[in-house]
C-alpha cells in the first residue's frame, strides 16, 4: 500500500507542472494586463512602466524562469489588484470553500444513498419514478433560481433566514442547500442505477438464499458494490465544488475560491490566478490519490494488483 | 457470449419500441425529445424572424394573456419579443452546442477510459494524470483563451465545453472498465482468441455505458448552462442568435419583476434533461436483459425470451437464462471476511 | 490568517505535499469563515457595495471601488468639488491663489489632526502630491488626473504649500482635488492597504473577503458625524443587494439596478455617466459623414431609455453632462427619424460608398444594466435603415483592445459600446482622450476639433467653458464621430431609517457624513 501511494504521489509531480506551465502560458495569452489596471487616459510611458515593474516586457520564458524560481522560495508573486501576497488571498478563500463543499458533499452523498437505494429496491416502481423524476429535475434547476428565490422567500418575505454573507450558522442554510441540489441529483440516480444492477447480481440472489435479511442485502452487499461508480462521481463532484460554487459564493458573499478564481481571471491578476489553481490543483490529486486509494478498500482485486 | 448478442439482435428494433410504448414515462420522455427536435429543426426557418422582432413599446406583457395574440401566449421580454418564438428557435441553437459538446465528451471520455481500465498500467496511470490535469485547469481560463487566440465560433465553444467534460467520462469509464477487467468472462473471452478491443467492445462497453449514459443525460443541463455564461464573455453564442441558456442568463436579472423571460427557458432546459434522464434510465433496464422484464411487468408472455411467469418483487425471475451470467454480471463479492456470497478471487 | 501560511512547495515530492496542504487547510479552515462581524447597533449604518474595494490606498482613489470608501470619509483632499455647482471647496486648504501662471499657493488649515495623532502640516501635503504623482508606485489618481504634466510641491512654511506645474494649468486646484492627504510617515515607496487620514472616520477592522468597519475619528476637525461606525460589505448580485436592505440587513445598497426589485426603497440619481457608441470615423462606410448621420437618426434614443433603461436615464448629445465645465445647453440629442436615416444611406449608396460592408458593434457585457439588450436594439434599428450590422459582446479586457490604441488591424468599421464618465467636472478630462486625433480612446479627429480643444484647454473661467461648448458642439455637428445614446442614471436603497441625497458624485466618493438617520 505504501509503496502504492508512494509511485501515485510520484506521479503526480509531472501532471502537476504541467498545470502549473499551462495556466502560466495560457493566462498570458489572454491580452494584457495593463489596460484593466491603468486608468483608460494612461499615458504610453505609465504603460511602459507598468509592464516593466511587473516584467510583463521580459521574453515569456525568462518570465517563467521567475516565477519558478520566486516558487522556490514560497513565494506565490503579488497579486495586480490588491498589492497584497497573492498565497494570503488564496489561502483565506481556500477553508471557505473547503467547508461549504465538505458540508455539502457529506449531506448529498448521505442523501443520495438513502433515496438512491429506496428507489432502486424497486425499480420501475411509483416510489422509483418519482425518485428518479424529482432527483432529475433537481440536478438540471439552475442553481441561481434556486439561490435568488431562496433569498427573496426565507429572508425578505419569511425573514428565517439572513439574505448572505457568513455570520452565524443560519447564513450556512441557504448555500448549503443551493449547493446540495445538483450534486444531489446526480448522485442518487448514480446510485439507483448502480444499486438496481448490483440487486440482480447472483451474489445477492445467494445471499437471500442464505437467509439474510433484506436490510443487510441492500446495505452490506449490493451497496458496497455500487460503491465504486457512486465513489467515482462522487468525487468527480467534489471536483467541481473545490474548483469553486461561483454562482453561490457571488449570491451568497462567500468568499470562496471559485470567485477569486474567476474574478482572477477576468481581471488578469495572473498571480493569484496561478496560486489559486496550484492549490485546487494539489487538492484535486490528493482527492483523487484519496478516491484511488478507497477503490483500493472497496476491491480486494484492486487491492491485490497495488500491492503488487 | 455471441448468444447474447445474437438474441439481443433478435428482439431488435421492433422489440425495443415495443418496450418503450409499455412504459409511459419513457413515452412521454420520447415524445419531449422529439418535440424539442423539431423545434429546433423546423423553429428557425418557421420563427426565426418573430424571434427576432422587437417592440419597444410592448415589453413584458405577462404570459397567458391571448389578448395580444398567440405569439405572445408566453409573454414577450425586455424587448418586446414573443417569448414563445424565442424559446422554439433557441432549441437549435441550444441542442448545436450541447448535443455535439456531450456526444464528443462522452465518446472520446469513454473509449479512452475503457481503453485506459482495461490495459491498466501506465496507459492507465498516464490517462488518469492528464485527466487530473484538465480537472485542476479553470474552464473559464480555456475560454478566454480561445476568446483570444482563435475567432470565437460555435464550434470553439463545443470544443471548449467537450474538453472541459471528458475527464467526467474518462474516470467513470476507467473506474468500470477497471474493475471489468479482472472478471471471469474476461478472462474467458481472452482465452477463446478474442483480441482486446473486441472485448471491449462486445464485453466491457455494454457494461459500462449505461452509468456513462445516466451522467451524460444529467450533463446536458450543465452545459446548456456553462454555454451561457461563455457567451458572456464573447465565444460562442452572440446575440441576436439566443439559446436557452443565454435567454436563462439575461433574464436572470428580471427574476423578480418579468419571472416569465427566464423561468420558460429555465423549463425547458429542465425538460429536456429530464426527459434525457428517463430515457437513460430507461435504456438501462432495457439494455440489460436481467432487467428487461422489469417493464414489461403486467404483461404476461412479452417479455424477452418467453419468460413464463414474472414476479412482481425485487426479486429477479428464477427461470433465468445462462447467457447473461457470463454476458454481463458475475461480481465477486467485495471483502474478504464474509462468507455468504460466492467468492472468485483473481489468480 | 494574517500572516501568509507557506505551503512547502520546493521541498519534498509534490504529491505529499498536496495532501499535507490540504490537511492542514482543513485544519485552520474552521475559523475563519464564521468569526466575523457582530450584529449592528443603533450607531452604525450599514452599507452593502457591489464590490471590496481592492485596496484602501488613497493614491488609488479615481477607482470607483476605493474611492466610494476613502475619499472624504478615511482621508481628505485640500480642496472638493461639488457636484451641483461644479464649484471647489475648500476642506483641507482654507483657500489657494494663482501667484504664476505655472504657481499655485495653497492656505492650509488649522488644527487638523491625522489618525495617529500628528497635525497636519505643509509638509504633510507636499509630501502626498509627491507620492501621488512623482514616487513610482503607480498612483490610479496620476494617470487618471495628471497624465504627463509635471507636477513639483513644497512647504513654504507649516500652513503654505507651492504647487509649480512646467506648462501653465488653469485646472490644476481642481486636479489637486483628487490627491489625498496622509502624513508624512506614509510608506513612500509601495502602496498602502490601510492608509491614515484626516477624515471624519478611521479604519477600525477590515475583514478581508468579508466586511470593513470604520469608527468615528473622535479628534476630528470638522463636524463629527452621525453614525458611530460604519459597516461595509459587498454582494456582487444587485438583487441580494436590495434584499438586503428590505430584509433590515442593510441600510444603504449601492448600485443597483432597475430589475433589482428595491422597490419603495430605491433612489433615483444622474450617475455622472454618458452611453455612446463610438464610430470608425476612418473606415468605409463609416468614412462618409451622412452614414454616421444615419446611424444617429437610426436610433431610438427615447424608446431606448423608456424601455431598456427602464427610465432610467435621459436622451443624451454629448458626452459630458450639465454640471461638468464645457456642457453644451443647445447641442440636443438627435431625433429618432427612420426615414431619414434610409434616404442618408440611399444617397450614399448612389455615390458609390460601400454601405453593405459587415459593420460590427463590439459589446462589453455588464458596462450597463442591459448592455446587451441595448446593442440588440441598435443592430435591430440599423439593419431597418439599412445597415449590415453583426454584433460582438465581449469581456472587458477584451473589449478594451478595441477600446484603446492601438487598436486591433483588420477589425473593419465597428461600432464601439462605450460609456464615459467625468468623474472632476472638466470637459479637458473628455475632450483630448476622446476626441482627439491622438487622444487614446480615439478612433478619429480632425486638425479643427484639435485645434478648438486645445485653445480651450489653456482658457480659464467663462472663457474656458464657452470654447469647451464650442468644441462640442462643432464634434456634434461636422464630426459626427459618436452616436451619444443617454446621460445615466443609478439607483440606490435607502431603508426607512437613513436618509442620504445621492448626487452625480455618489458613485466615487459616498460621504458618509451626510447619511442621516431619519426623522
Amino acid at each position: 500500500m505504501l509503496t502504492y501511494l508512494r509511485r501515485r504521489i510520484l506521479s503526480s509531480a509531472i501532471p502537476l507542472l504541467v498545470v502549473v506551465l499551462g495556466v502560466f502560458f495560457l493566462a498570458r495569452l489572454t491580452g494584457d494586463p495593463a489596460n484593466l489596471y491603468l486608468p483608460l487616459s494612461a499615458t504610453q510611458k505609465m504603460r511602459e512602466a507598468f509592464s516593466a515593474q511587473h516584467g510583463f516586457d521580459d521574453p515569456l520564458l525568462v518570465q517563467f524562469g521567475d516565477y519558478l524560481a520566486q516558487l522556490a522560495h514560497l513565494d506565490f508573486g503579488e497579486s495586480l489588484r490588491t498589492a497584497q501576497p497573492a498565497a494570503e488571498a488564496v489561502l483565506r478563500a481556500f477553508p471557505a470553500t473547503l467547508q461549504l463543499a465538505g458540508v455539502t458533499l457529506l449531506l448529498a452523498v448521505a442523501g443520495a444513498v438513502v433515496v438512491g437505494s429506496l428507489a432502486a429496491y424497486r425499480p420501475n416502481s411509483p416510489a422509483d419514478r418519482i425518485a428518479s423524476f424529482l432527483s432529475s429535475t433537481a440536478a438540471s434547476t439552475p442553481d441561481f433560481w434556486f439561490a435568488i428565490m431562496g433569498v427573496l422567500v426565507f429572508a425578505v418575505t419569511l425573514d428565517w433566514l439572513p439574505t448572505s454573507g457568513t455570520v452565524g450558522s443560519a447564513a450556512w442554510v441557504l448555500p448549503v442547500a443551493t449547493l446540495l441540489i445538483r450534486p444531489f441529483g446526480v448522485l442518487v440516480q448514480v446510485v439507483r442505477g448502480a444499486m438496481v444492477t448490483a440487486l440482480s447480481e447472483p451474489y445477492i440472489k445467494v445471499a437471500r438464499s442464505k437467509g439474510a435479511g433484506e436490510r443487510r442485502v441492500i446495505f452490506k452487499h449490493a451497496l458496497r458494490n455500487a460503491g465504486a461508480p457512486t465513489l467515482t462521481v462522487a468525487g468527480d463532484l467534489a471536483v467541481g465544488l473545490i474548483n469553486g460554487a461561483v454562482v453561490v459564493e457571488t449570491i451568497f458573499g462567500w468568499p470562496g475560491i471559485g470567485k477569486l478564481m474567476i474574478d482572477s481571471i477576468l481581471q488578469r491578476d495572473f498571480a493569484v490566478l496561478q496560486a489559486a489553481v496550484l492549490l485546487t490543483a494539489l487538492t484535486i490529486f490528493a482527492l483523487n490519490l484519496l478516491i484511488d486509494v478507497c477503490y483500493v478498500l472497496l476491491d480486494p482485486r484492486v487491492r491485490q494488483g497495488a500491492m503488487a | 457470449m455471441s448468444t447474447h448478442e445474437k438474441e439481443a439482435g433478435a428482439t431488435g428494433r421492433a422489440g425495443l419500441l415495443r418496450l418503450l410504448a409499455a412504459d409511459r414515462m419513457a413515452t412521454a420522455a420520447c415524445a419531449v425529445l422529439l418535440l424539442v427536435g423539431l423545434c429546433a429543426v423546423l423553429g428557425p426557418p418557421l420563427l426565426g424572424d418573430l424571434a427576432r422582432e422587437q417592440n419597444l413599446r410592448a415589453v413584458k406583457l405577462r404570459p397567458f394573456s391571448t389578448g395580444e395574440g398567440w405569439e405572445f401566449v408566453l409573454g414577450s421580454d425586455s424587448l418586446g419579443r414573443s417569448v414563445l418564438a424565442r424559446l422554439v428557435v433557441a432549441a437549435g441553437t441550444t441542442l448545436s452546442v450541447a448535443v455535439p459538446a456531450v456526444v464528443l465528451s462522452l465518446l472520446i471520455g469513454s473509449v479512452w477510459g475503457m481503453w485506459a481500465g482495461f490495459h491498466r498500467g501506465w496507459r492507465e496511470n498516464v490517462s488518469m494524470r492528464i485527466a487530473d490535469v484538465i480537472l485542476s485547469f479553470p474552464s473559464l481560463l480555456l475560454a478566454v483563451v480561445v476568446l483570444y487566440v482563435f475567432d470565437p465560433s460555435i464550434a470553439n465553444l463545443v470544443a471548449v465545453l467537450a474538453i472541459a467534460r471528458i475527464p467526467v467520462y474518462l474516470r467513470t469509464a476507467r473506474a468500470e472498465s477497471a474493475e471489468l477487467r479482472g472478471r471471469l468472462f474476461a478472462d474467458a473471452a481472452r482465452t477463446f482468441g478474442s483480441g482486446n478491443w473486441a472485448i471491449v467492445r462486445r464485453h466491457v462497453a455494454p457494461i459500462v455505458l449505461p452509468t456513462l449514459l445516466t451522467v451524460a443525460a444529467v450533463d446536458f443541463c450543465f452545459v446548456m448552462l456553462t454555454e451561457s455564461s461563455l457567451s458572456f464573455l464573447g465565444i460562442g453564442i452572440q446575440p441576436p442568435d439566443v439559446s436557452w441558456g443565454l435567454m436563462v442568463a439575461q433574464g436572470r436579472a428580471e427574476l423578480r419583476n418579468a419571472w416569465w423571460t427566464v423561468v420558460f427557458p429555465g423549463l425547458a432546459i429542465i425538460v429536456t434533461t429530464v426527459a434525457m434522464t428517463v430515457l437513460a434510465n430507461w435504456a438501462r433496464i432495457a439494455g440489460d436483459p436481467a432487467q428487461r422484464w422489469r417493464l414489461t411487468t403486467p404483461k404476461r408472455g412479452r417479455t424477452p425470451r418467453g419468460r413464463g411467469s414474472v414476479p412482481d418483487s425485487a426479486a429477479p425471475p428464477p427461470g433465468r437464462p445462462q447467457p447473461q451470467q457470463t454476458g454481463s454480471r458475475e461480481r465477486t463479492a467485495k471483502g474478504t471476511s464474509h462468507g455468504e456470497a460466492p467468492r472468485q478471487e483473481q489468480p | 490568517m494574517t500572516s501568509p501560511l507557506h505551503p512547502p512547495v520546493s521541498t519534498g515530492p509534490p504529491g505529499r505535499r498536496a495532501a499535507a496542504l490540504a490537511v492542514v487547510v482543513l485544519l485552520t479552515g474552521g475559523c475563519t469563515v464564521a468569526n466575523s462581524g457582530a450584529a449592528a447597533d443603533a450607531g452604525t449604518v450599514q452599507i452593502v457595495l457591489p464590490e471590496e474595494p481592492p485596496t484602501l490606498e488613497p493614491c488609488d482613489a479615481s477607482l470607483t471601488a476605493t474611492g466610494r470608501v476613502v475619499r472624504s470619509n478615511i482621508t481628505e483632499p485640500l480642496a472638493e468639488r461639488v457636484p451641483e455647482t461644479g464649484e471647489l471647496e475648500p476642506k483641507l486648504a482654507t483657500g489657494w491663489k494663482r501667484t504664476s501662471p505655472t504657481t499655485w499657493r495653497f492656505t492650509l488649515r488649522k488644527g487638523v489632526t491625522f489618525h495617529d495623532g500628528t497635525a497636519f502640516t505643509a509638509k504633510d501635503a507636499a509630501f502626498s502630491i509627491d507620492r501621488t504623482l512623482d514616487s513610482g508606485i503607480e498612483c490610479n489618481v496620476d494617470g487618471y488626473v495628471f497624465g504627463d504634466s509635471r507636477i513639483t510641491a513644497s512647504a513654504v512654511d507649516a500652513t503654505t504649500v507651492e504647487v509649480t506645474s512646467k506648462e501653465p494649468d488653469p485646472i490644476l486646484p481642481l486636479r489637486l482635488s483628487f490627491v489625498e492627504m496622509v502624513p508624512t510617515s506614509t510608506d513612500a515607496d509601495s502602496r498602502v492597504r490601510e492608509p491614515v487620514g484626516t477624515g471624519p472616520y478611521r479604519i477600525e477592522k477590515w475583514n478581508q473577503g468579508i466586511n470593513l468597519r470604520l469608527a468615528q475619528y473622535g479628534s476630528y476637525w470638522g463636524k463629527a458625524p452621525d453614525y458611530k461606525t460604519a459597516l461595509y460589505t459587498w454582494r456582487a448580485e444587485g438583487s441580494v443587494r436590495a434584499a438586503m436592505v428590505s430584509s433590515g440587513e442593510a441600510d444603504v445598497a449601492v448600485g443597483l439596478a432597475p430589475a433589482d426589485g428595491a422597490g419603495d426603497h430605491a433612489v433615483e440619481y444622474p450617475n455622472n455617466e454618458t452611453s455612446y457608441l463610438r464610430m470608425d470615423a476612418d473606415k468605409p462606410p463609416l468614412d462618409d459623414i451622412r452614414v454616421r448621420k444615419a446611424i444617429n437618426y437610426a436610433i431610438d434614443k427615447k424608446g431606448l431609455v423608456a424601455s431598456v433603461f427602464a427610465g432610467l436615464g435621459k436622451p443624451a448629445g454629448q458626452l459630458v453632462p450639465d454640471g461638468v465645465t464645457g456642457y453644451n445647453p443647445d447641442i440636443k440629442s438627435w431625433p429618432h427619424d427612420m426615414k431619414r436615416a434610409k434616404s442618408l444611406i440611399a444617397a450614399a449608396r448612389a455615390d458609390g460608398v460601400p454601405v453593405d460592408t459587415k459593420i460590427t458593434i463590439i459589446g462589453r457585457n455588464g458596462i450597463y444594466p442591459k448592455a446587451a439588450e441595448t446593442m440588440e436594439v441598435v443592430q435591430n434599428e440599423l439593419r431597418e435603415a439599412g445597415l449590415d450590422v453583426k454584433v460582438k459582446m465581449l469581456d472587458v479586457n477584451a473589449w478594451t483592445e478595441y477600446l484603446l490604441r492601438p487598436f486591433p488591424k483588420d477589425a473593419g468599421p465597428t461600432l464601439l459600446q462605450a460609456q464615459h464618465g467625468n468623474q472632476a467636472g472638466d470637459a479637458a478630462f473628455t475632450m483630448e482622450q476622446i476626441y482627439g486625433s491622438k487622444g487614446a480612446q480615439s478612433s478619429y479627429g480632425t486638425p479643427g476639433l484639435d485645434r478648438r480643444i486645445q485653445r480651450a484647454e489653456h482658457a480659464a473661467g467663462r472663457e474656458r467653458q464657452a470654447r469647451f461648448a464650442e468644441a462640442l458642439a462643432y464634434q456634434s455637428k461636422k464630426v459626427v464621430r459618436d452616436a451619444v445614446l443617454a446621460h445615466m442614471k443609478s439607483i440606490i436603497a435607502l431603508a426607512p431609517d437613513v436618509s442620504y441625497k445621492p448626487d452625480s458624485a455618489s458613485g466615487d466618493e459616498m460621504h458618509l457624513a451626510e447619511i442621516h438617520p431619519a426623522g
